[in-house]
């Protein structure tokens, strides 16, 4: 890998499972949402991953592992899903044949009218799975879709020729904005920035997240604006679930903090 | 030694094997079951060193197999490497004591290293085995520490007492070094 060789080695550990800095890892799913190229890396190591359990290769399990899978595969069996076949014509026929010819007539109209049944079902099950086939097929178009605007919008934001263009009404001067956006069920949030002021080397801003239920605040990912006091971050939770009455950021050391510090640079706006 | 974009047989056969289970041909997981067993087993085995406790990884990972074939994309890889990490997570969740997952990792792990064959497959183990040989001996331990015993970056460092960055170099340097040897 070429492009990225600051996520190299921090590739390798993620292939392992092996990564457990929370900051390190929540930096890494984000570019990897991002980047193909990593992604292929990624791809590549686990097969490096896949090299090394072969070494491991070797007895083979007594049998009765054998009969205990057998067992418990016989015990659930999977019944194929297909429309009913027209092989059960063949096999009636033969059955039929035996008996005298009125019998045979009377019971082939029987045999008709059970197999358009039969064959109207199919064309029912038919029917339906096609529509089926063809709802996914709308639903992955639109995941399609939604994924591509998603890359396209984290490939804007990651451009090195980003231009953030802030509007603003004439002969005021721009103020300082950042905008969260948190998602309680995927335990995740993402952060945009805009003319913030500059910070020292070893600063940075920190968000954090307000429980609702009073507990202290919790860090939620830290990030260092650009020369234009422009910045945005996406932050993964330590668990998802957590009810936010709201967010607040601050200023900490490089590294970020886990309580915050005085003062509250950011706070909600207030609503009405 | 096959690699990458030839088509060999037993591959094909791997292919139409999970297709058969599709259809729930359970002569078709009794076929891939003796011929992958010894993988996922010795995986297992190697992770847990114990008998029992890898007969069931063994268990649950055909038996999912069984009941999602689908997890397994004949197009992005070979059955016996997926297989063979898919019994790693396995058995890594049974010794952290974690919840095993409730269905198989749709991982895309796609090796060029033909593993169908019996004799190929020996080969490719045999030389795996090589170059984990040929490493450093300290690279060596850090990459089977992470992989066998399941360990975190951080944890190698404190019981090696080598610092984080290198303990990173050192996996990744291993890892490479076993894909060069395949390439």
């Amino acid at each position: 890998m070429n492009g990225h060789p600051q996520y190299a080695e921090a590739l390798a550990l993620y292939a392992l499972g092996a990564l457990d800095n929370p900051r390190e890892l929540a930096e890494l799913e984000t570019h990897l949402g991002t980047c193909g190229e990593c992604r292929r890396e990624l791809e590549a190591l686990r097969a490096d991953t896949a090299l090394l359990a072969l070494s491991a290769v070797g007895p083979k399990p007594p049998d009765r592992a054998r009969q205990r899978l057998l067992s418990a595969i016989a015990a659930e069996p999977r019944v194929p899903k297909k429309a009913p076949q027209p092989y059960t014509v063949g096999r009636l026929r033969s059955r039929w044949f035996s008996f005298a010819p009125v019998a045979v007539m009377l019971m082939l109209a029987v045999f008709s009218i059970l197999l358009g049944f039969q064959v109207s079902t199919a064309n029912r099950e038919a029917k339906a799975a096609r529509a089926e086939v063809e709802r996914m097929r709308a639903e992955l178009a639109r995941n399609n879709r939604e994924l591509a605007q998603n890359k396209a919008i984290a490939d804007l934001m990651h451009a090195p020729d980003a231009w953030h263009v802030d509007l603003v009404a004439q002969h005021t001067r721009p103020q300082p904005q950042i905008k969260t956006i948190y998602s309680k069920q995927q335990g995740s949030l993402m952060l945009t920035a805009t003319s913030l002021a500059p910070l020292p080397e070893n600063k940075v801003y920190e968000l954090w997240l307000l429980p609702s239920d009073g507990s202290a605040p919790m860090p939620a990912g830290w990030f260092k604006p650009d020369n234009n006091g422009n910045g945005w971050m996406y932050h993964a939770m330590q668990s998802a679930g957590i009810n936010a009455k709201g967010f607040a950021v601050t200023i900490e050391n490089a590294g970020g903090s886990q309580t915050p510090t005085p003062p509250i640079m950011f706070a909600p706006a207030p609503t009405g | 030694m096959r690699v990458s974009g030839t088509q060999a047989p037993d591959h094909k056969d791997d292919a139409a094997l999970i297709d058969r289970m599709r259809a729930g041909d359970q002569s078709a997981m009794a076929d891939l079951y003796d011929r992958y067993s010894g993988v996922v087993y010795g995986v297992a085995l190697r992770v847990l060193a114990n008998t029992t406790a890898a007969e069931d990884v063994v268990q649950e990972v055909f038996l999912q197999l069984w009941r999602n074939p689908g997890a397994f994309d004949a197009g992005r890889g070979r059955l016996a490497p997926w297989l063979a990490v898919i019994a790693r997570n396995r058995a890594i969740d049974h010794l952290r004591k974690r919840a095993p997952e409730e269905d198989i990792d749709e991982l895309p792990i796609s090796t060029g290293v033909d593993m169908e064959d019996e004799a190929a497959r020996k080969l490719a183990v045999e030389k795996v085995r090589g170059v984990l040989t040929q490493l450093p001996q300290d690279q060596r331990k850090v990459l089977e520490m992470a992989f066998f015993e399941g360990m975190t970056h951080s944890e190698i460092a404190g019981k090696t007492g080598e610092p984080l960055g290198t303990v990173k170099t050192r996996i990744r340097t291993g890892l490479l070094a076993l894909r060069k040897a395949f390439a």
